[in-house]
């Protein structure tokens, strides 16, 4: 099978397969526009991607290479989060940090499974979770002043169980 | 290839090392990196995976957040019927500031309640959402009717509009304000109270006219009256003199439909492919009025009619292409009738038969058809007959390779048992392309082994496709729930109370068709 060269941010150079790396549209979309064929000296630099992500995501890629493509968006069908499966739900049990890391990397080299999966991790972390919790879990700031936390509270009671 | 392995080895050492890291104490390198650092594009993909209640709160966290929040993109489709697991809005301000802070051109889809459906409202939709296609006003609860009189614009893009009826309003109040404005309408829903209907009899009101109704929709593709006790032949009438686009008709449940006017229906539609008359009260002699072979019909349910055998054989052996038929429960519906369509009929096109409890078939003439036409199927239902048990399901499965639906066994309790692991290995090894399976038999019924798991295996690894596994609810069910869960498999096996499989999703408007 031929190879290609991934060079993550960091320096570090990979070999991987052709097939697996085109599950990433920004690298498949770059071999089709140089034209690259099967000579092994031609290395794809991958600025936004460090090492240590890179070989998690190639790790993903991997074991998912003989998956059907992904669904298309269907706007209407309700989406669900329950549907991770196990190897992913294990391959995803990193520190927020990865996490994060590994959704940027997955938006960036544009692999929609991998972002998917990632998104479905993080919403599931917000489920029902009060506004203080998930400050606390994410640690965001409250960057509200007090009368406009008021204010977005009141636009959103409507929201609320009866 | 062979490297493979190898890299995927490497690969996930190294990755496990990332994290064993994490574990034993030390910062993980990638510590700094928050949910602040997601581009807003990607949270709003986040957020895509929640609800609208969830979403509401997740406003309250921080100022980006409420921004992505009210991003119009997560507000296309709006349920606002907190019955049917939509959103509750307190206030009609709260609402009309909605509709042009929120939701705005990127809503396609509402569904409003009795309370919310005012003429400020709707005006308001009709200036601030140019794209809403599809709308569904519920006045079912209705006790009276706002006060229209006002009311001046109405959304015109309308593609789709249901109207749950309530058994005692009367609508023209209304709708006389809208016939304006639903020219474009192609999919029109009018849905009953049929399930709502007690036992005793109660006046009988014409809550909307239907008359009137069809002139301003002439461009209808697919109408639905659902459940309505004062529909009958004339409003069919009245709808084939004018919507000359009608593909698709259906009335189930409107039981003072006689079909009187069904010949006049098909001279007039000739775009007329499905027909959907579940639960009416056919005459024989009116369908036998219908100049059925020159039409050009190919779906057609007449389940739990009155319907002949003559008048059954003879619309089957004059109906030239049908690709689906639902007759279930018709006690006219006999040997005699399968037979004659094979004969002097064309069942070749057929891809989806329902028979549910049709007790005056015989095993026999059953097995005999669908040795015939069984390899054409992609769904087939016949459920509900104590004389049909596994050994005709194991002696046709080899038969239906192509299957998508199956629908089997009765809730009746069975003098015999029900093999089930025999059966699920059946159908693993011949139905590979199957979707949707219905096994309805008592509990008690199913005889299963230790060796239970590894039939159950084979359907799973052999049925990628399979969406829906329907059981009734005892141990196999557990038994069978638990094994496909172990595989990751979370959704697919459910009781009978909380899902029902039915031919109806072959049908080519079934998208149209989905209501509530």
């Amino acid at each position: 099978m031929p190879k290609i060269k991934l060079q993550s941010s960091d320096g570090e150079t990979f070999d991987v397969d052709v097939e697996i790396a085109k599950c990433s549209v920004t690298i498949k979309t770059m071999l089709e526009d140089l034209g690259m064929d099967d000579e092994e000296e031609e290395v794809v630099p991958l600025p936004n991607v460090n090492s240590a992500i890179l070989r998690k995501v190639l790790q993903w890629a991997t074991f998912h290479k003989d998956d059907p493509p992904p669904p298309e968006d269907d706007e209407n069908k309700e989406k669900r989060t329950d549907d991770i499966s196990s190897w992913d739900a294990d391959f995803l049990k990193v520190d927020q940090g990865t996490l994060f890391e590994l959704i940027l990397a997955a938006n960036y080299l544009d692999i929609k499974g991998l972002l998917d999966v990632t998104c479905k991790t993080v919403a599931n972390m917000i489920k029902g979770k009060a506004p203080e919790e998930i400050r606390k879990t994410f640690n965001i700031k409250n960057d509200f002043t007090a009368s406009e936390e008021d204010q977005v509270r009141k636009e959103n009671e409507w929201c609320e169980e009866k | 290839m062979d490297v493979c392995p190898d890299v995927w080895g490497q690969l996930a050492l190294e990755a496990s090392q990332v994290y064993l890291t994490e574990g034993t104490g030390a910062r993980s390198p990638f510590a700094g990196t928050t949910i602040e650092k997601l581009p807003d594009k990607v949270l709003l993909h986040i957020f895509s995976y929640l609800c609208h209640k969830e979403i509401c709160r997740m406003a309250r966290v921080c100022k980006k957040w409420r921004l992505i929040a009210y991003d119009t993109k997560l507000w296309k489709n709006v349920s606002l019927r907190p019955e049917i697991s939509g959103l509750h809005v307190g206030s009609l301000e709260s609402l009309l500031a909605l509709i042009s802070i929120r939701f705005g051109p990127s809503l396609r889809y509402i569904e409003l309640p009795i309370e919310l459906i005012t003429h400020t409202v709707l005006h308001e939709l009709a200036n601030k959402c140019p794209n809403l296609t599809h709308m569904l006003l519920d006045f079912s609860t209705a006790m009276q009717l706002h006060d229209f009189s006002e009311l001046q614009a109405f959304p015109t893009k309308l593609k789709y509009l249901c109207i749950c009826l309530s058994e005692v309003i009367f609508m023209e109040g209304f709708m006389r304000k809208i016939y304006n404005f639903i020219n474009g309408l192609e999919i029109l829903h009018l849905i009953g109270t049929y399930e709502k209907v007690e036992e005793e009899e109660e006046e009988i009101y014409e809550v909307i006219n239907v008359h009137r109704l069809k002139s301003a929709t002439p461009n209808l593709r697919v109408i639905n009256l659902y459940g309505i006790n004062f529909v009958d032949d004339t409003h069919i009438d009245a709808f084939s003199s004018n919507c000359i686009q009608l593909e698709c008709l259906a009335v189930n449940f409107c039981n003072k439909v006689t079909g009187s006017t069904l010949k006049t229906l098909f001279q007039r539609s000739r775009r007329l492919t499905c027909l959907l008359m579940n639960g009416t009260n056919l005459k024989s002699e009116h369908l036998m009025q219908v100049e059925w072979e020159k039409c050009s019909l190919q779906e057609f349910d007449i389940t739990a009619t009155d319907l002949s055998s003559e008048c059954l054989q003879d619309m089957l052996t004059r109906l030239p292409g049908l690709r689906f038929l639902s007759a279930g429960q018709i006690n006219g519906f006999n040997d005699s009738v399968l037979k004659s369509w094979v004969d002097l009929g064309n069942p070749r096109n057929l891809v989806s038969l329902d028979l549910d409890s049709s007790d005056n078939l015989s095993e026999d003439a059953i097995y005999k058809f669908l040795c015939k036409h069984g390899h054409q199927l992609w769904a087939l239902g016949l459920s509900g007959m104590t004389h049909i048990t596994d050994s005709l399901w194991q002696s046709i499965l080899p038969i239906l390779a192509n299957a998508k639906i199956l629908v089997m066994g009765t809730q009746e309790r069975l003098g015999v048992n029900i093999l089930a692991d025999q059966l699920m290995d059946s159908i693993a090894k011949s139905c590979n392309n199957l979707e949707r399976l219905e096994l309805r038999w008592d509990p008690d019924n199913l005889r299963f082994s230790d060796k239970s798991q590894k039939a159950i295996d084979t359907l799973r690894v052999k049925c990628l496709k399979l969406k829906c596994l329907s059981l009734s609810d005892g141990r196999y069910y557990e038994i069978v729930k638990a094994n496909f869960e172990r595989a990751d498999r979370m959704t697919v096996v459910r009781t009978l109370t909380n899902c029902r499989v039915s031919n109806y999703y072959l049908l080519s408007n079934y998208k149209d068709l989905v209501f509530n």
